[in-house]
């Protein structure tokens, strides 16, 4: 059985958003037809929230919720998946310099996996590091989608997955409410927690996927009209 | 909608467009105390620091979100208790903008209803995101 996971998201936890998790997992009932994601991946900004415990709103709502890092790099952001006592131990998230290699080969090897997020992001993405810099090795996949993409962002990303033979995920990078589930991955495998979506990041057996709903046309204000 | 009791998460909020012209932001800027900031109110200037041209002071954008939210509240007899924002790309005059959002949470016990709100461009990129809370009377 396929899973659809929202592999980017922030919560209050994190200092730039106000989206509690019980709103987001309203918000996925409510627009469920539209954004049939299974659960959720908390990947707060610079720390990993060791004291979270969601597994009753899992049980009222039905959506698995899961917990990782978006750090901080001298590549640009990344986001780590099966963040543990080693992982933790060995790195400071808090540190906004973390060495983006040392973070994809240690944390390789004590058990997770990093996905360098909105890589063609200006100044925080993968992208504009590699004009300069040399590629990065032992990536596994890149984020391909990302729901707080500005125009040509995502098309950048994607000449990278085509230069560099990456796999892609998808994430909302929702801090409102309204957005998460807006883009998601979905896997082949059936997963149940983080260690499941850790081995199956590192299989290969997933693709990014949109769904965020075609542009409504809204009418032009007439500037005249406007003063 | 007249009162909470109508509010429903999941509603939306405009969409409300709006176009921004130069002689409009110079005139904010003129009643803010900001005509002497040249980024708001002069493309040339802009440029030199390094912006595509003049730009919208954040506290203009802040105020149309406000605007958004308390035409939406004020026939509800509700007030704009709280307005966070985050201003992720330069708001540029003389675009075709969107304001919009969505009701997210509505608190029956505390009288509240929570929103999200932004403005987009024509390309459709969120410049401004910002979440409200809006206060109601008691129920009747």
């Amino acid at each position: 059985m396929a899973t659809i996971l929202d592999l980017h998201s922030h919560s209050e936890a994190s200092e730039d958003s106000r989206a509690p998790v019980e709103a987001y997992l309203n918000w996925i009932r409510l627009r469920r037809q539209e954004r049939p994601v299974d659960g959720i991946v908390l990947t707060e900004h610079r720390q990993f929230n060791r004291d979270g415990d969601y597994r009753a709103l899992e049980d009222k709502f039905g959506i698995m919720i899961l917990k990782a890092t978006e750090a901080e790099t001298d590549y640009g952001h990344m986001l780590v998946f099966g963040v543990n006592e080693d992982i933790l131990h060995r790195f400071d998230f808090a540190n906004v310099r973390i060495p983006a290699q040392e973070l994809i080969d240690e944390v390789a090897r004590m058990g997770g996996v990093v996905v360098p997020c909105h890589p063609g992001r200006p100044t925080v993405g993968l992208c504009e590091h590699y004009a300069s810099r040399p590629p990065l090795q032992n990536v596994v996949a890149v984020e391909l989608l990302n729901g707080g993409s500005r125009r040509g962002e995502d098309e950048r990303t994607a000449e990278l997955v085509a230069k560099y033979g990456y796999r892609a995920t998808g994430g909302s990078d929702s801090h409102l409410v309204s957005l998460i589930g807006v883009c998601a991955t979905r896997f082949e495998a059936d997963i149940r927690d983080i260690e499941g979506l850790v081995r199956e990041l590192k299989s290969g057996r997933y693709e990014p996927v949109d769904f965020r709903a075609p542009r409504k046309a809204v009418p032009r204000a007439i500037p005249e009209q406007t003063a | 909608m007249h009162s909470l009791e109508d509010v429903q998460i999941g509603d939306n909020i405009g969409p409300e467009p709006l176009f921004l012209s130069k002689d409009r932001v110079r005139a904010y800027c003129n009643a803010a105390g900001l005509a002497g900031v040249p980024r708001f109110t002069d493309d040339e200037l802009a440029r030199k620091e390094g912006l595509p041209g003049m730009i919208t002071p954040g506290n203009m954008s802040a105020a149309l979100v406000g605007k958004l939210v308390t035409d939406w509240a004020q026939p509800m007899n509700g007030r704009l208790v709280r307005l966070g924002t985050t201003y992720r790309s330069p708001v540029l005059p003389e675009h075709h903008l969107t304001l919009q959002g969505f009701v997210t949470q509505v608190d029956h016990g505390e009288r509240t209803a929570e929103l999200d709100i932004w403005i987009e461009n024509e390309d459709g990129d969120r410049l401004v995101t910002a979440t409200a809370t809006v206060k109601f009377p008691p129920k009747a």
